[in-house]
């Protein structure tokens, strides 16, 4: 009798556990999408930033009803911008969490190494950060940028930097792909336009002490100093630029429009021009109400890698949307198919991946905030 | 004790030809397929720090070596991921030779800080020679091999199961030639040089050549391990250089018991792992990380394999088989 | 190109001073204590952030916060080498390389929990504004460290050849078991002299942070340059710390004319060339 009893109780178990099975698996109609982003490292600030700008996006996309009827999830894991750590993160992405995307990996280096898991597992891998021009020359289909490059920003910027009056221009800029890539695309349009540059000096990221590399450029007397650096060398490259009496004006991509790189400067940074894909300042609608929103909820104006994170969530949900399915080829094409309209202007994908259409800005401080002084738009590659 | 032998050997087999089966083809794999290259990378460094007594400090000088070379042979040339073990290894035990021969009449302290400026060097140069390294934009598309057999069909190597399987052929085909370097008179040199310098002399090992041996073996396995990355992850950059990595090769080697070979194979799989499981610690990752080395460091001088032997004496009566650590 | 020179020649003074202060500490720990201190650079880092939390978060002044934030690494110092440091004594150099990395990683990442990634300028009342002394351009933040080094030097000097206990130093590093039998506390002298050196590191930090900033990643680069400088200079000599630092910042700054990209191999490629043709360095011990 205890044996009959027994085996009805398991059966009703048995029952009660597969009916949970199944029904859970109606209620998980989760999007999970990978964010491979640099939370530890040197440069775990701009990431944190780039991830704020994520969560802003993803709680904008599930207020306004999730996609495909289910909630929009971003999982995070860290890349720390470091290659193998970043392919690591993006393994136990796609692997594990089955994430339907990845977003990341901010440094073009581990970008580039994210890239080929992504097309090993056939899975769209969308960067806002990453600006190493070789990303869309690897015939990579299931690769995009939803940012620009340093050869297209110095298109759009060298024949307006030249008609400012720029005569003489010299480079410093940190001992990287961008910053190589920055002296290289500016120097050739700027030279097009008919303008000189006198001297590219590249320092490692590591120096702190900029008066060697600055001496030399003062013996050349340039007009302009272009650099490239994040916030932390942005600040380095303005102060000591002035503290060797060096008085040309200074432009930069990279944080020399930021409010940390405000604060750290102080007043040096007044006439300072950014050129930029992104400013809190931009004057339209949208971005107000983004800028808004992104303040109240993290007690700081937002970056461009909050921009950028925001956009990247944004265009994926777009496209998933668009795709309605998953299925990682109809999201691919869907996302060929992008015509976003986000803080900056449209953005549109070229067969290769590379966004385009949108906006840049030559934004000068001035007492009190930014003021745009130009605006390019990128061509089309 | 034959049989026993055998069938220790058929057990290895069977875990290691069901292992990618129990895993799948997902992320568990790719850490044991990364430990399995470490661990290759670390037996060949215990000849030069464990037996050799020799420490080296730009160990991830020969993985980098190692790691290019294969790279630029496969994209430049289109050698497969075979040419490319051989050439990389080749390439960095060269470099270790070139270097050892200038530079090992010194030893001690000083040897240390050349291993760090050569790594440091090493990777200068791989970060600003952008026209054969590309710079910090790395190179990128490094497949693994694709291999026909007629009747049988393709194996791509790009299936992690393929390519552990291979890994783990290499690894132990290089772990037990390292073994019998060590345990062979080659190796008892060695170990004269780290014990007793003089000593040695005296009894006609000539003390620099056989330093100079111990440290382009070491770098020579270093240079698979490169190799064997550089197909796996298809991507290789400037990181690799980075004196991190020679951390982690160092801490695999006397972590896991340096001088024994066994040893730093346990400890490549034990300090693969870790970092990887400690990620649920989120930002203290590293702090524990640290505070672990400098533990085991400090109370563990001779390693996990030390201690696991002494469990296994504790729990038999009987003094245990030849296969001890010397107390280095 | 020549008008440059002196400014050239003088960027390369303040770098080396500052590698020389580190350095120093180094020179003893390693030299001295053969202890091969791969944390070095962590109390350089420590100098500094100590020094902003103390005039940032405590509103201490600045000149005040220095010697406080060095006194407290001091500190730090000797308990680390009653702790950690006394155990690694006559242990084979890869102990204490090891130990010293576990401690270097521990260091700078609870650092990067503690305080964030984000750089970090120490405020300070010297200003930053450029100061003009002939052909040189310099500020008062750099003038100011390139003095409190020379008199920080000028006071170790002092101390290790005209003090009792300095005497005792030099006595127990030169013949460790005569000292012992003479009656001097071994240990109380080895971790005075860690901590004496944890110090001056530090010191290095909060002159240099308060010029430039501070980070918790700083450490690396530190550690690296102490030791090429201690090496070049000759292990455990002071003397050889000051004039091998001062010869690498130079090297370094002259250096930058020839190659921006390869500046930081000069260091490496330095003392490579000076173990193949004078191992022991440019000067004798202390």
């Amino acid at each position: 009798m205890i044996h009959k009893f027994q085996e009805r109780i398991s059966g009703a178990a048995l029952a009660a556990v597969f009916g949970v099975a199944m029904s859970s698996g109606a209620l998980a109609a989760d999007i999970v999408v990978g964010g491979i982003y640099p939370l530890t490292g040197p440069v775990a600030y701009d990431g944190a930033t780039k991830h704020n700008g994520a969560k802003l996006a993803v709680e904008e996309v599930n207020a306004s009803g999730g996609v495909l009827g289910g909630k929009f999830v971003l999982k995070v894991e860290d890349g720390a911008c470091n290659p193998a750590q970043s392919v690591s993160a993006a393994e136990k992405l796609i692997t594990q969490t089955k994430v339907v995307a990845i977003l990341g990996a901010f440094c073009s280096s581990s970008s580039g190494a994210v890239m080929e898991v992504a097309k090993k597992y056939k899975i769209p891998h969308m960067t806002g950060v990453s600006t190493s021009q070789d990303l869309t020359r690897q015939g990579n289909p299931w690769f995009f940028r939803a940012t620009g490059t340093s050869a297209l920003l110095g298109q759009a910027f060298g024949p307006t930097i030249v008609k400012a009056g720029a005569k003489r221009v010299a480079f410093l800029v940190v001992n990287d792909d961008w910053g190589r890539a920055v002296a290289s695309s500016y120097a050739k349009s700027i030279k097009a336009a008919g303008a000189k540059v006198v001297a590219t000096e590249i320092f490692s990221r590591d120096d702190t002490d900029l008066f060697p590399y600055i001496t030399k450029i003062k013996t050349r007397n340039p007009d302009v100093v272009i650099s490239a650096s994040n916030t932390q060398l942005a600040a380095n490259v303005t102060k000591q630029l002035r503290q060797l009496g060096v008085k040309s004006t200074l432009m930069g991509e990279g944080a020399f429009t930021s409010e940390a790189y405000r604060k750290l400067v102080g007043k040096l940074a007044l006439g300072v021009v950014g050129l930029v894909e992104y400013i809190p300042s931009i004057d339209s609608a949208k971005n107000k109400a983004f800028v808004k929103k992104y303040k109240s909820r993290f007690k700081e104006e937002p970056s461009k890698f909050s921009a950028a994170g925001y956009h990247a969530v944004h265009i994926l949900a777009a496209a998933i949307k668009r795709a309605g399915s998953t299925n990682s080829e109809k999201l691919r094409q869907a996302l060929l198919r992008t015509d976003y309209a986000g803080l900056t202007g449209n953005f549109k994908f070229a067969a290769n991946g590379q966004a385009y259409n949108f906006n840049v800005f030559m934004a000068k401080n001035v007492a009190g905030g930014l003021q745009v002084v130009g605006v390019g738009t990128i061509p089309k590659p | 004790m034959l049989a026993q032998r055998i069938a220790l050997w058929a057990a290895g087999a069977a875990v290691i030809i069901a292992l990618p089966l129990v895993l799948g083809e997902g992320y568990h794999l790719h850490l044991v397929i990364m430990a399995t290259i470490f661990a290759i990378m670390a037996a060949g460094l215990d000849i030069t720090v464990g037996f050799g007594g020799l420490l080296s400090l730009g160990h991830a000088a020969f993985f980098g070596i190692g790691a290019y070379t294969s790279a630029l042979l496969y994209l430049h040339f289109g050698v497969p991921m075979w040419g490319g073990l051989f050439g990389g290894a080749a390439m960095a035990a060269l470099a270790a030779f070139l270097l050892g021969t200038l530079i090992l009449k010194i030893r001690g302290h000083r040897f240390v800080i050349t291993t760090v400026a050569f790594a440091e060097i090493a990777r200068l140069v791989a970060y600003n020679w952008t026209d054969l390294t590309r710079g910090q934009r790395g190179l990128p598309g490094i497949l693994p091999p694709v291999v026909h057999i007629p009747g049988l069909g393709t194996i791509d190597f790009v299936s992690k199961t393929a390519f552990f399987y291979v890994t783990a052929v290499i690894a132990v085909i290089s772990i037990g030639v390292a073994w019998r370097i060590a345990h062979s008179p080659m190796g008892r040199g060695f170990v004269a040089l780290r014990e007793n310098e003089n000593l040695a002399e005296s009894v006609g090992i000539d003390a620099r050549w056989y330093a100079i041996l111990a440290f382009t073996i070491g770098a020579f396995f270093g240079g698979i391990g490169g190799s064997l990355y550089a197909h796996y992850v298809s991507f290789v950059g400037p990181d690799l250089f980075y004196f991190s990595y020679t951390t982690i090769f160092l801490v695999m080697v006397v972590t896991g018991g340096k001088g024994t070979i066994v040893g730093p194979v346990i400890g490549a799989f034990a300090f693969t792992l870790l970092p990887e499981y400690l990620r649920v610690a989120n930002e203290f990752r590293l702090v524990f990380f640290g505070a672990i080395l400098v533990v085991v460091m400090l109370f563990f001088p001779n390693g996990l394999y030390e201690l696991w032997l002494r469990v296994k004496r504790r729990s038999r009566p009987r003094p245990s088989s030849a296969a001890e650590p010397t107390d280095a | 190109m020549l008008e440059a020179l002196p400014q050239i020649f003088f960027n390369g003074v303040l770098v080396g001073a500052s590698y020389a202060l580190i350095a120093m500490g180094l020179t003893v720990i390693f030299g001295l204590m053969n202890i091969a201190n791969f944390a070095h650079g962590q109390f350089y880092m420590m100098g500094g952030f100590l020094a902003f939390y103390l005039t940032t978060e405590l509103s201490l002044n600045f000149f005040l916060a220095l010697p406080a934030a060095v006194a407290i690494v001091v500190a730090f110092g000797i308990l680390l080498d009653r702790t950690v440091f006394k155990r690694l004594r006559g242990k084979p150099l890869i102990s204490s390389v090891l130990v010293t990395i576990g401690l270097a990683i521990l260091l700078e990442n609870l650092a990067l929990v503690l305080w964030g990634p984000r750089p970090a300028a120490i405020p300070n009342p010297l200003s930053p504004d450029p100061v003009q002394i002939g052909p040189i351009f310099t500020t008062e933040p750099r003038l100011f460290a390139v003095g409190v080094t020379v008199v920080v030097i000028a006071l170790v000097h002092t101390l290790l050849h005209h003090t009792r206990t300095g005497k005792a130093m030099r006595a127990t590093f030169q013949q460790q078991e005569a000292a012992a039998l003479s009656g001097i506390n071994i240990d109380r002298l080895y971790s005075l002299a860690f901590g004496v050196g944890a110090g001056l590191a530090a010191l290095g930090g909060v002159l240099l942070g308060a010029i430039f900033y501070v980070n918790p990643s700083m450490g690396g680069v530190a550690t690296l340059k102490a030791f090429i400088v201690t090496i070049l200079g000759g292990m455990g000599s002071f003397v050889g710390a000051i004039v091998g630092g001062l010869l690498l910042g130079l090297a370094e700054s002259f250096g930058t004319l020839w190659s921006s990209a390869y500046k930081d191999a000069i260091g490496f490629v330095l003392v490579i060339l000076i173990l193949l043709y004078r191992p022991d360095g440019l000067f004798r011990k202390v």
